[in-house]
């Protein structure tokens, strides 16, 4: 097991290494800035209304390092309120008191006994922890090995991350001349039960404020003990993320957790992580040449006593190192380095910079992307009409930005019209090539406009022809005076450019032009959509379907003659009840049939068709049988 | 040729009305209603188009259905010239058959009617 020193020591060559390897380490996304700790403050500042409010409040502005308005009333409310007989009542009275100055307070016996007997293996782990605050907080004595072996018993039946944290602040409580080992490695184990989100946030599945109070009781501890927490530095920047992300506090209790974390990792002996905060946008320009930058430590508080290094600047375009091993200077509250010292070309630099003072910085290597804005310039700018038969040499006119052409310049079927231009940094004369440059074409009559875009050629001298053939469609043909503008835009620019260069006269071949120029209007109503409805099939006429209903019924007709020739007769009809029955019967299911066509479905047909089928078989057997017998 | 036509049509005709009993004369007649319903029904079909065609189907069948359980379930077995071949089926018995057959026919001509 290293000690501290060399373990440190082991620490900063790793990140050493790491730095050289250009990786990015990890720095705190989350503080609490003036505007959070404004709220914590109003939050934790509301009037008191019991023991443990007055706990959370008292304690909760003392690790910010501020101190409650009224003391001796809030004094005197903590020994109005407090409740002799419940221990956890007099932990935070007793808590409260010793932050606030002052304040005294007499103990019975009768509560120390009460305080002494809950120190014991038969309380929990919650009610040893109260009562062994309570008797610290009111300076009594207190048998720590006892207490020690008490906690470590309980502990091992209770296990839950809070009554883990519960324990690690009651060890704070005890002597150092105890074995608090056992303990502080517990520490280690509830690091390791944290949930890792994204890579960014470190925290419990419980929530912000568990986390909280775990930070607040390992560094209480670590600090009573002395041995440096078992929690890596990354993983200190990601609990800073999980805890200071909260913006919003609902409860006092949380209010509570948040201030105590914070307040212990402004200060203890171990893990100290800073923020480096650049003076509104990082970006440096002819008129600000100077990058301020602010250092300090999750509570937003200052930290001047530092030092500040720039490691190394590079050009995002071409990874040129730019800078080396440069010292920022302190200026009041804010370290400055005159970056335009060097004259960088205009553009985007990450800078890698490094705060050192104290062996305790975490994330005290940043990376920042720092602007260089510098001024455009437009400098020789011809415009021309290019003959389109080359027969007559192109005319060239000069303009200065930013006055405007005199004259008018032609562009029809004949000529071509174009203009070429360069774009320059004013203050190192260097070639630019912004990300906007455009040419905007606005016809003073329609109100069109068209934008198209100047390229830079090989040497950096852009260009734009237009050819009236080419672009008609562009410009839907309309011809007329168009004015010329050049836009010029960058994010590195700090004087974008809108220019009214001349103006044109553009002439479409008379064919193509339209009678009116409509302007597009994408969103007029769209002709209506006719539903087509399925055609009902085509039917013959009534008469037809008619005729044939009554022919398909002739035959019945000559059916009955053709039995009264051949004498069939209905004279040996015997009245037997049977063969009513079934003459019944089959009449009815007839008559079924009937009904299932215009009324039933086939379930309910079936049912009924089984009642009446089977009678009308029965009869009919019957029948038959009878019949059989007398032939 | 006509002329042997027509005496093989009389000749039928004689032998028809002396050797067949009344009872399948009687039958006889419905077969003959039953087919001509038929091809009534066939020939508007042809003439007049197929809609709706479920109905045209049911009735099509119908009438050839029944006309094939008159003709060749109870003719056939209620003939008694035929009845050495179906020894243990009475008349009664066929009829019976044929009404039984019929009902379910019907019922799926109905369902498919529409």
């Amino acid at each position: 097991y290293l000690s501290a020193g060399s373990r440190l020591r082991l620490e900063a060559a790793f990140s050493f290494l790491l730095l050289l390897a250009g990786a990015q380490a990890l720095v705190p996304s989350h503080r609490l800035a003036a505007r959070d700790l404004a709220r914590l403050r109003a939050v934790l500042e509301r009037p008191l209304t019991d023991v443990r409010s007055a706990y959370y409040s008292i304690v909760g502005l003392n690790s910010l390092g501020l101190r409650v308005a009224d003391e001796k009333a809030a004094c005197k409310f903590i020994k109005s309120h407090v409740d002799s007989s419940s221990v956890e009542s007099l932990f935070y009275a007793a808590q409260s008191i010793q932050v606030l100055s002052g304040c005294e307070v007499t103990i019975s016996n009768e509560t120390r006994e009460l305080l002494l007997a809950a120190v014991s293996e038969d309380s929990s782990v919650t009610q040893i922890f109260h009562a062994v605050g309570a008797l610290s907080g009111f300076g009594l004595p207190l048998a720590s090995q006892e207490a020690l072996s008490a906690l470590t018993a309980r502990l091992s039946k209770e296990e839950s991350v809070l009554t883990t944290i519960q324990a690690l602040e009651t060890a704070s409580y005890l002597s150092q001349q105890a074995d608090l080992s056992s303990i502080v490695e517990e520490i280690e184990d509830l690091v390791a039960r944290l949930d890792d989100l994204g890579g960014v946030y470190l925290q419990f599945e419980e929530g912000i404020e568990t986390t909280a109070l775990f930070v607040a009781a390992a560094y209480k501890l670590s600090d009573h003990v002395g041995t440096e927490p078992a929690i890596k530095e990354d993983q200190v920047i990601q609990l800073v993320n999980a805890i200071f992300s909260k913006k919003n506090f609902e409860t006092l209790s949380e209010a509570f957790s948040v201030a105590r974390a914070a307040g212990s990792l402004s200060q203890n002996r171990f893990h100290l992580p800073l923020i480096v905060v650049p003076d509104g946008p990082a970006a440096v320009s002819h008129h600000q040449p100077l990058l301020r930058l602010q250092v300090t430590n999750v509570m937003s508080q200052l930290l001047t006593q530092v030092s500040v290094k720039l490691d190394q600047a590079k050009s995002v375009s071409n990874k040129a190192t730019v800078l080396q091993q440069l010292p920022f200077t302190l200026s009041g509250d804010f370290f400055e380095l005159n970056f335009m010292s060097v004259k960088p070309a205009s553009g985007y630099y990450d800078f890698s910079i490094s705060v050192d003072g104290d062996k305790r910085f975490i994330a005290n290597k940043v990376e920042l992307k720092v602007k260089v804005s510098t001024e455009v310039g437009i400098t020789n700018v011809d415009l021309s009409t290019v003959d389109k038969d080359q027969s007559i040499a192109p005319k060239t006119t000069r303009v200065a930005y930013p006055a405007k052409a005199k004259g008018s310049f032609i562009a029809d079927s004949h000529q071509n019209f174009a203009l070429s231009f360069q774009l320059i940094d004013v203050n190192s004369g260097a070639e630019l090539i912004p990300h906007q440059t455009f040419v905007r074409l606005h016809n003073q009559k329609t109100g069109q406009e068209v934008v198209f875009v100047a390229e830079p050629d090989s040497k950096n001298v852009y260009k734009f022809e237009l050819d009236t053939s080419e672009r008609k469609t562009e410009f839907d043909s309309a011809s007329g005076t168009y004015t010329l503008y050049l836009i010029i835009g960058d994010a590195t620019l700090e004087n974008p450019i809108l220019w009214n260069v001349a103006d044109v006269v553009i002439t479409f071949p008379e064919e193509d032009a339209p009678s009116t120029v409509q302007s597009k209007n994408l969103f007029v109503p769209k002709p209506e959509i006719q539903h087509l409805f399925r055609e009902p099939e085509k039917r013959p006429p009534t008469v037809v379907s008619n005729t044939f209903t009554a022919l398909v019924l002739s035959p019945l007709l000559l059916l009955l003659i053709l039995w009264i020739k051949i004498g069939a007769n209905i004279s040996n009809f015997s009245f037997a009840p049977s063969t009513i029955v079934f003459h019944m019967g089959h009449a009815a299911m007839l008559g079924l049939m009937y009904v299932y066509w215009t009324q039933l479905n086939m379930f309910q047909t079936l049912k009924y068709l089984a009642i009446l089928g089977g009678i009308t078989f029965l009869a009919g057997n019957r029948m038959l049988a009878q019949k059989a017998v007398k032939r | 040729m006509a002329g042997s036509v027509r005496a093989v049509a009389r000749r039928f005709l004689s032998e028809y009305g002396g050797g067949t009993a009344g009872r399948l004369k009687a039958l006889d007649a419905f077969l003959l209603y039953v087919l001509l319903t038929g091809a009534l029904q066939f020939g508007y079909c042809l003439g007049v188009g197929t809609f709706p065609f479920n109905s045209f189907l049911s009735g099509f069948i119908s009438a050839v259905g029944s006309f094939i359980l008159g003709a060749v379930c109870l003719r056939i077995q209620i003939n008694p010239q035929n009845k050495g071949e179906f020894q243990g089926i009475s008349p009664e018995r066929a009829f019976a058959d044929f009404l039984f057959a019929n009902t379910i026919l019907h019922l799926v001509v109905i369902n498919f009617v529409g």
